[in-house]
């Protein structure tokens, strides 16, 4: 699937169902061109959003804000990136069970489990295409196995030559680069104690949030498959509620424990980021 | 002349006569005291001032009419000869009215204050169960997520800025790992993967 997914010419329409009822309808390309790898996804409805892979330049192009590129191998999309990239990663925290034999989107499709290894995420049915590999459906469940967010493919071709749309594409044209000033890693104040079977940290640092400007201590959690954001902040006593909701797939949770704020956003179940969220400790930092 | 009470009574209740006019004994009267409320009641729906949850108890009604309610029975009494079963089923009948007086009560106030927080229930075995002690659901709420309890307005707004601002981070950081996996990808010499 992996190889399949890098090597081949294809053309994907997609929906992006998600669990309040919306969906979303996508149109992906992806091709080999003189050897490099380039790929588009393109969201069909409204206003728009078009990412743009040209090997390793990802080019961000949205509504509201001014286009940009990043450095990146993947397009951080609707679809779990890593799943379909490098599948073995996923090894450590979830068990892939094949399942049998379906139809789906008029081809006939290998289906797939992946369940998580400790049951605290949300486990995934997968259906992939018989001949080529490709995805053809991908549902996300809640640990009741009600539907959260699904990906249903309406039309596949493989082609043996890329896209014309890629030869309009002009790579010299594409937004800067944006630099991110490489924040030397915050000393390690924080301690999460407990994380789900084959969840790591991926990643730390300080930065101001969006909108409210807030500085906040900030940890990412990942097992592959899914990312979830940590954040903590100092509040004023008795300043915010405790909380949990849940957007979209999203579970956004919030707890207070003492003058401490500890946010916790992911597509995880609220139980699960309610051990991480209680599980932090705050360490002295050595002088 | 009871007519013309109850009929005094709501000339009142709209202001339109005094109290000194209606020429009340209202100790004496409990009947006028429950048209007294349920006059206010209308009233308040006339005028659509009525508070956004009533708590008025219909269940002991539901019950009560039901229990006059002539039983049906089937002309058939195969089932009720049996002695065990027999005593089973009257039991069972009267389960049923308070269930569904209760499950009445219960449907007006749902409806009312629309509970469609979804609740999750069995976890794993590692973490508590939810509720989560201090934690009231639905306490947060989004843009897009339907309130679920009125909440002071500046607080609300307050609230939805700081939660669009952890989903909108949260979105960006899984764009910018996706910087630094590339990174490590070069590094590590590219381990191909060629599973399924």
């Amino acid at each position: 699937m992996a190889a399949a997914l890098k090597q081949l010419n294809y053309q994907i329409s997609f929906v992006l169902v998600q669990p309040n009822g919306g969906f979303e309808p996508y149109l992906w390309r992806h091709a080999i061109e003189d050897g490099v790898e380039v790929e588009h996804l393109s969201l069909q409805n409204g206003p728009g959003r078009e990412i743009v892979r040209i090997g390793d330049l990802v080019s961000y192009f949205e509504p509201n804000v001014p286009a940009y590129s990043i450095r990146s191998t993947s397009i951080n999309g609707p679809l779990p990136v890593t799943l379909f990239r490098q599948p073995e990663l996923l090894n450590n925290s979830y068990d892939f069970v094949v399942v049998g034999r379906s139809r789906v989107a008029g081809r006939s499709a290998q289906q797939i489990r992946i369940v998580s290894k400790d049951r605290s995420r949300y486990g995934y049915n997968l259906w992939l295409d018989q001949d080529t590999g490709l995805l053809l459906k991908l549902d996300m469940m809640n640990l009741q196995g009600e539907p959260l967010e699904q990906v249903q493919v309406t039309s596949l071709h493989v082609t043996p030559e890329p896209d014309e749309y890629f030869s309009r594409i002009e790579a010299e044209k594409m937004p800067d680069v944006v630099l991110l000033n490489e924040a030397e890693p915050v000393p390690g104040r924080w301690k999460v104690n407990w994380l789900p079977a084959g969840m790591v940290e991926v990643r730390r640092d300080m930065h101001r949030l969006p909108l409210t400007g807030k500085m906040v201590d900030y940890i990412m959690l990942s097992d592959g498959l899914i990312d979830v954001s940590l954040y903590l902040q100092a509040v004023e006593p008795g300043a915010s509620e405790n909380g949990w909701l849940k957007y979209g797939a999203n579970t956004l949770l919030s707890l207070q424990k003492g003058p401490l704020e500890i946010t916790v956003v992911g597509k995880l179940p609220p139980q699960t980021a309610n051990a991480i969220a209680n599980s932090v400790q705050y360490i002295e930092a050595p002088q | 002349m009871k007519q013309q009470k109850l009929e005094n009574l709501s000339a009142m209740v709209d202001g339109e006569q005094s109290l000194e006019e209606l020429q009340l004994d209202a100790h004496a009267e409990g009947e006028l005291v429950e048209k007294w409320r349920s006059y206010h009641l209308i009233r308040d729906g006339l005028r659509k001032e009525l508070p956004p949850e009533l708590n008025f108890d219909i269940s002991s009604k539901v019950s009560a009419a039901l229990e006059n309610e002539p039983t049906i029975l089937s002309p058939r009494k195969r089932l009720h000869d049996l002695p065990v079963i027999g005593h089973v089923i009257p039991l069972v009948r009267q389960g049923g009215q308070f269930a569904l007086a209760a499950s009445v009560a219960v449907a007006m106030i749902l409806g009312v204050q629309q509970f469609n927080q979804p609740k999750p229930e069995q976890p794993f075995s590692s973490a508590p169960a939810l509720a989560i002690p201090g934690m009231q659901q639905g306490g947060l709420s989004p843009v897009s997520l339907e309130q679920t309890r009125p909440l002071p307005q500046t607080d609300a707004l307050e609230q939805k800025r700081r939660i669009n601002a952890y989903l909108t981070d949260h979105e960006r950081q899984m764009r910018l790992k996706a910087i630094q996996q590339g990174k490590e990808h070069q590094q590590t010499s590219q381990p191909e993967s060629q599973q399924k």
